[in-house]
Parts: structure tokens; sequence; C-alpha cells
């Protein structure tokens, strides 16, 4: 009878849960551990790893100049509205070339040896910021900086060699730019030792059992007065996926992921199951698609594009792989990214049906037209280890294509051949797979589009496209820089150089007892667990 | 003996070579490589080059291979981790005790199950008792353990809230809490490998059983236990003995999906992180380490025959 009780209670748990309005509006209380089941980070530098993992964990213990917002300082979980961090203010000058930057007097890095507490000053921005552009594998988005440096102990002022509007956003993301002490680097020649790991975050790293735990501690002198609310987390290593579940179900840790993440499935089940946990859908930056050799036969010809994109039967896929609840337009820009975002409703509806339309009528017509009025063959090259649900789009992709007469051999690749290969546009014809998650618009349209980049897998090379494409990026004004995205996004509805595919909604599982833990698209878990705390 | 023993040892020379050769080339054969596993794409043509030259793999096959083999004999130096930069044979040392624990824990769980089932069924061959163990040992052989890992890890989780996955404690820090963390998948890991444990016993123990001196046995009029335990057991036993020498390997390959799915931090992980990492240096020095403990273990198993069998003589 309880049990029954529970479930009809469910639906309403999750309905008034979803928003964490609630959960914000209680006096947060202070203490506690926080316990997460995650794989082992591949290196603790933040420069010598581009891992999620290794920028998820050491976000905890360090800052940056610059920040995105979170917890209740954020709108939705891609607000990626600039905050200060360690830069408390900022200018750019009119020409949005030289940027100078006022750091926080009085901030301490966490007080550890060699570094000891010492004050955090100019030469560490210059030094953290020269090191990540020689070091890290993320470089490239640094590739207009000019000059990094130190004018005074707490001034620091980045000239660019062109005006470049997504300067601020990369300085921001949790990836890129932490700011690291150059003695701990002398002593340990490299930030991959736990000790080395010296910030000035809202936790410090105290202690790291290989293959079993990391222990982070609140960091008593950070310099946000009152924050964080818990005293500290630890991470226990989980390498399987069906044990961090488990644990969670088991009540053994809070989170079953870095960030919280389950499948749909097993948000479903969960929400099922177990009703003492919190399971949350949010709508996430992701993007899956078909990509194609457009420099080559026989997709150089926009009428096979156009029948592969009719061919997708999204709302059928949706509501078979997603439970009705992803969302059928996420191309060229995420659903999730709102502010760049132009829904395919507010596009000329005879150029949207080539990125969101089905109609395999149409679809097998183009093809006749194009001589391929008997069908076509292709392969399909592709990676099946990406989380579930990915294994079946790849097979109702194919389902999808065979109905109008465009056979598909699917072509599965071992995980380095593809990353090494296939997502680097080296395939023929036809492959498929996801989308790094980026949190700057620029990335899904001038990495993706641009001729002779790795990231632009179609190799797309459309001279008026990438006009557009260098313009957005120049353009300082955000109120311009948007409209030039949105005539960009026009441009390209009926290109079909990439076929997009729905996307599900991302859930987020914990105890209904860690209170305002939200979601951020933005990398870094630290500042997610600075407005977090349980209750209980 | 002790020529057998040397001999034995010297051959052991060319066959560690090949293994060494073999796993160098076979993890250069797949495609893509460290560098490009470290960046995922994200890096273009400069930042990859100097990631090669970094890590040395920008020079010949043959002078990486002979810097990796040449540290090893000369210095005992097994390198260092691409990805985390540390000395592998530390990370190996300071691991190696859990896996050890668990591959002692399984053999003596397949053991103590196989030969106890396998005798059972032998002596009561074509009874219930047979029957039943039979299907068991079929079963046994038929669930794949990582399966079998799966579903103990889950499924309590779902009915009863628990789950036997907890973080680890070493044995030196408290044995019982340790114990309590290496029972369940060393039993399951154990039962599984028991399968063809019991087989191997009982088709054994009936061919002993029918040999001309335990015939001398039954009409010396000594009882079936004693017959059993004290003249069967014994010689029945070396098929067993060279089965698990044989699957000595299979021990430890196996720790890699039980230590990933039960949190233990051992060997195995080490190897299987590494391995998806395309760290090459921790997947060779590894591999060499572990190929020449087999070796070394089935020499000690060889010679063990000749305790339990005192008309082998080397």
């Amino acid at each position: 009878m309880r049990r029954l009780a529970l479930l009809l209670a469910l639906p309403l748990i999750v309905v008034t849960a979803a928003p964490a309005s609630s959960a914000d509006a209680q006096t947060p209380k202070r203490g506690g551990v926080l316990r997460i089941a995650e794989r082992e980070a591949p290196s603790l530098d933040p420069h010598l790893s581009i891992s999620f993992l290794t920028h998820s964990y050491v976000s905890l213990a360090y800052s940056q100049l610059v920040r995105f917002p979170n917890g209740p300082e954020q709108k939705h979980p891609a607000d990626f509205s600039i905050l200060p961090d360690l830069a408390e203010k900022w200018t750019v000058s009119k020409d949005g070339k030289v940027y100078t930057f006022n750091l926080r007097r009085g901030v301490r890095f966490h007080t550890k040896p060699p570094v000891n507490g010492r004050e955090v000053v100019a030469e560490d921005v210059k030094y953290s910021l020269e090191r990540f552009m020689a070091k890290s594998g993320f470089n490239t988005r640094f590739e207009p900086v000019s000059a990094i440096e130190a004018i005074d102990r707490h001034t620091v002022r980045v000239t660019l060699k062109e005006p470049y509007a997504p300067f601020l956003n990369h300085l921001a993301n949790p990836s890129f730019c932490v700011i690291l002490p150059r003695e701990a680097e002398e002593k340990f020649k490299d930030f991959n030792h736990p000790d080395a790991v010296i910030g000035t975050g809202p936790f410090v790293l105290r202690s790291y059992d290989k293959g079993v735990r990391v222990v982070f501690e609140r960091n008593p002198d950070y310099f946000m007065k009152g924050f964080p609310y818990l005293d500290g987390v630890v991470i226990e290593i989980t390498p399987d996926a069906a044990a961090r579940v488990a644990v969670l179900r088991a009540g053994k840790a809070d989170l079953p992921h870095i960030w919280g993440w389950v499948s749909p499935e097993e948000g479903k089940a969960l929400q099922k199951t177990s009703p003492e946990l919190l399971v949350v859908p949010h709508q996430v930056i992701g993007q899956g698609f078909i990509y194609m050799r457009t420099d080559q036969p026989p997709f150089n010809d926009i009428r096979v594009r156009r029948a592969v994109s009719l061919a997708i039967d999204r709302k059928a896929w949706n509501d078979a792989l997603l439970f009705g609840e992803g969302c059928i337009d996420p191309g060229p820009i995420p659903c999730a990214l709102k502010e760049w975002k132009l829904d395919a409703s507010k596009i000329d509806a005879a150029k949207a049906r080539y990125l969101i339309g089905h109609d395999p009528a149409e679809a097998k017509k183009l093809l006749a037209e194009a001589g391929h009025g008997k069908g076509l063959t292709v392969p399909m090259f592709h990676w099946p280890g990406y989380v579930v649900p990915w294994r079946s789009y790849y097979e109702l992709a194919a389902d999808n294509l065979g109905k109008v007469g465009i056979t598909v051999e699917l072509k599965p690749e071992e995980y380095g051949k593809y990353i090494s290969t296939t997502a680097l546009g080296k395939y023929e014809k036809m492959a498929m797979g996801p989308s790094t998650p980026f949190t700057e618009v620029d990335d899904f349209l001038y990495g993706r589009f641009y001729p002779e980049l790795p990231t632009n897998q179609s190799r797309v090379a459309d001279a008026e496209l990438s006009k557009m494409l260098t313009a957005q990026r120049r353009e300082m004004d955000p109120k311009k820089r948007k409209q030039i995205v949105d005539d960009i996004q026009r441009y390209l509805a009926d290109k079909a150089y990439y076929v997009y595919v729905p996307q599900w909604p991302q859930y987020v599982a914990h105890p209904n007892y860690v209170k305002g833990f939200r979601h951020h698209d933005g990398y870094g878990l630290g500042m997610r667990l600075l407005f977090t705390w349980l209750d209980k | 003996m002790k020529q057998y023993v040397l001999r034995r040892v010297a051959l052991a020379v060319p066959t560690l070579f090949l293994v060494s050769v073999i796993v160098f080339l076979l993890l250069r054969l797949m495609p893509g490589d460290v560098a490009t596993r470290m960046v995922e794409g994200h890096a273009y043509a400069p930042t990859l080059a100097a990631l090669r030259h970094d890590l040395g793999l920008d020079r010949s096959m043959h002078a990486q291979y002979a810097e990796w083999i040449g540290n090893i004999v000369l210095r005992g130096d097994f390198g260092r981790s691409y990805w985390t930069r540390q000395p592998i044979l530390e990370e190996f040392v300071r691991r190696f005790p859990v896996t050890l624990e668990l591959a002692l824990l399984t053999i003596i769980v397949s053991v103590v199950i196989g030969v106890l089932v396998g005798i059972v069924s032998a002596a009561r061959q074509d009874s219930v008792s047979d029957y039943i163990g039979r299907i068991l040992s079929i079963f046994a052989l038929s669930v794949p353990y990582f399966g079998l890992a799966v579903v103990v890890v889950v499924l309590p989780s779902i009915w009863f809230r628990w789950t036997p996955v907890w973080t680890y404690v070493a044995f030196s820090v408290s044995p019982a809490e340790n114990l309590k963390i290496m029972l369940i998948p060393a039993l399951v890991f154990g039962v599984t490998r028991a399968g063809p444990i019991m087989r191997i016993m009982r088709s054994s123990l009936l061919d002993v059983l029918r040999q001309d001196y335990i015939r001398t046995a039954w009409s010396k009029g000594l009882s079936e236990r004693r017959i059993i335990l004290r003249h069967a057991l014994k010689n029945a036993l070396i098929p067993v003995i060279s089965l698990i020498g044989l699957q000595m390997p299979l021990y430890i390959g196996g720790s890699v999906i039980i230590e990933a799915i039960f949190r233990l931090p051992g060997v195995g992980l080490f190897f299987f992180e590494a391995l998806g990492k395309l760290d090459y240096p921790v997947v060779q020095s590894v591999n060499l380490i572990i190929a020449a403990m087999v070796v070394g273990l089935n020499l000690l198993i060889d010679l063990s025959y000749a305790f339990l069998d005192p008309r082998i003589r080397y």
C-alpha cells in the first residue's frame, strides 16, 4: 500500500521538484559531505587532458578570471552570461581587441606547499593563460590572442589580433583557463600530482587514493564569503556504469555521475523504483547528426542530401526512443542554446522542411532526379560505444534511409579509429555521431562549417557561408552578432550539409535531500557544488 | 631438477621477448594513437605534433622499443604512464596486492566448489547428486562472470536498496572490512571458474577409480571415504592442477572486468583503463610483468607434479 502511494505521488514529486526554486527558497544548511560515484579522471592537469572528467574534478579546486552563472544565478542550464571570478571587473577597448582585467585583491591560493596561501597576482594569470596556449589541446580557441601582459600586481591586459566575440565565453569555460600557481609546476613538473592541485576554488583537494577515492574539503578562505555550504566532496572511483547507478539506489552515493547524469531509460526506471530520488529531465546542449562528404559524389548533390534529411521521421524517432521528450530541431544550433537558437518555426517553411521535415515521397523524387532512381548504397561509419540510446540511433537512421531507397551499410569502428579519422572528417561518404556539447555558438557554426577545419566533418566549403561565419565571430555587439547568427541559420536551413536527429533530455538523478544542485552545461562542477547543500 | 629449472628459466627469455614484441606492435597497429586520443580531435596539427614529440612518438618504432625494453633490462625501469606521468612499476606494486588477493580468493572458491562437487559427482555417478553437480558445472561454464557480476551488483540495489559495492579498504588496514569487500567478487568469479574444475575433477576421479590399485584397495576392505580421499584423490588432482595453471591467465585477465564492476583498485583496472586510453607504456609493461608471472607460475605448477606423483621426476 505504501509502495502504491509512493508510486501515485511520484509524478507530483517530479513535477513540483523540477524547478529548483523550491529548494532555493529553503534556508540552506551547512555541513555534510557529498558523495559522487564516477570514473577516475585520466589526469588532474587541466592543460594536459581534454577529458570532461579532468576538468570537472579540478574545477572544485580552481578559479578562473571570469565564470558562468550557476545555482540561483543561472536562468537556465545553458546560461552562459559572464560573471566575475578572480577578475573583479574588466573593460574591452572600442575596437574589441584589448581586454583589461582587474583582479580581486587578497585572494589566496590554498594553504598547501609550495604555494602556502600566497596571494593571486597578475603574473599568475599571465603564466596560466600562456601555459594554456602552449600546452592545451583546446589552445586553438586562443588563436586570436597576440599578447598577455601583467600591467601591475592586480591588472592583466590581453591583446587580440582581431575582434573575437567568443573570447570571454572561452575564458569562462572551466575546460580552458583555470588560474594555476607556477611554483606547483616547478616542484611537481606538472599539475597532475594530487599535491600540485593548488587553486583558489571553493574546495581543497585533501587526499587522493588512486583507484579508490578523491577527497575534497571546504576551503575556509574561499573569497565568496559563506560559500560553499558543504564540508566536503568525495569522489568514489566507480568505473562501471551499472555499479554507479546501483550505489545511488543503495544510498552509497549522492550522484551517479560527476554531473548526476543518467540515461533516459535509467531515469525512467529510477523514477519508478526509487521514490526517494529526485530524477529530473533537463534540456541540455547536445546534438547528433549524420555527416556526409559534401566534397564528393553522391553527397555533393544537394538533392541527395535533402533526400537524406526528408527520410528521417523525427517525430516517430522522438516517440520511439525518447519517450516523446526530445527536441526534434537540434541543428545547426542545439535547442538548449536558447540565446542563439532560431527555431525552425521562425524560418521560411519551404526551407525549414529540409531541416526538420519528413517526406519520403519527396525524398524518393529528389533521389530519382539526382540519378539514383534505383536507389543507392552508402556506408555509415560510427562508434557504437556512445551512451544509450546512441546504438539505436544508428539503426533507426539506417532504417529511415532504407525506406527511401538509400541502403545503409553500418560500419562500426573502434573508438581510437573513429576519433582520429571519422570524427575528424576522414571517412568515405557518410558517418554519424554526436557533437561535443560546446558552450560557445561559434563552435557549432565556425567550427562545424568553416573550410579545412578538422571539426568540419561534412567538409563544407561555401564561400558565402564562410563570410558570415567570420563576420559573427568578429562582431562585438551581441545584438548585431545575433542577427548574423540568425542569418546563418536561415541560410543553412535548406542546405542539409548535416542532417540532425532528435536530441534527448538529460536526466539528472540524486536523493531528495541534495538541495540547490542545478544542472549547468558549463563543464565545471565546483560552481554547481558551491550552492549545493544537504537537507539531512 | 636444478638443470630442469635452469632450462625452463632460459626458455622463458625468448617467450617474454616475443610477448614484449607482440604487445608493442599490436598497440601500434591499433588505429589512432595516444596523442589523438588525448586531444580527441580538438587539437590542430601543430599541437598534435608537439604532443607526439613530447611523448617520443615521433621516433622510429625500433628506437621506441629499444628504449622501453632497454630501460627494463638494464635499469629495471618500466617507464611512466603517458597520461599521469607516474612511474608504472610503483603503481603496479601498489595495486598488485588487490589483484593477488582477488586471484587467491577466487582460486580457493573455485577449487573448493569444483573439487567437492567433482568428488561427489564421481563417487555417486549417475545419481541425483551427480546430475545436480553436472547441471551446476554446465551453468558455471555457461554464465559469463561479468554478466553474473552485473546481476549481483544491480538486482539487490533495486530489490533491497543494497549493493555489494564498497569503497576499497586494504587488508593491512582492516582485514575484516577487506574480506567483506573481496568475498562477493571472489565468489562471483570463483563460481564461474569452478565449472571446468568440477568437470575435470569428476572425469579424472572416475578414471582413477577404475584403476587396478583402487580395486585392490576395495578388496582390502577399506572404507569408501579412505579410498577416495587417501588413494584416488591425489592422483586425480593432477589434471586439475594443470587446469588451474592453464586458467591462471584467466584469473588475472578476468580481474580486469571484476575489478571495474566491484570498484577494486587492482592491476586489472589499471590495465583496463590504460588500454582504453592507449597508454602504451602501461599496457606494455603490465602485460610483460603479468606474462613473466604466468611463465613463473606454470613452472611452479609443473614442479608441483613431482610432489603429487612421486613417479614424476625431472
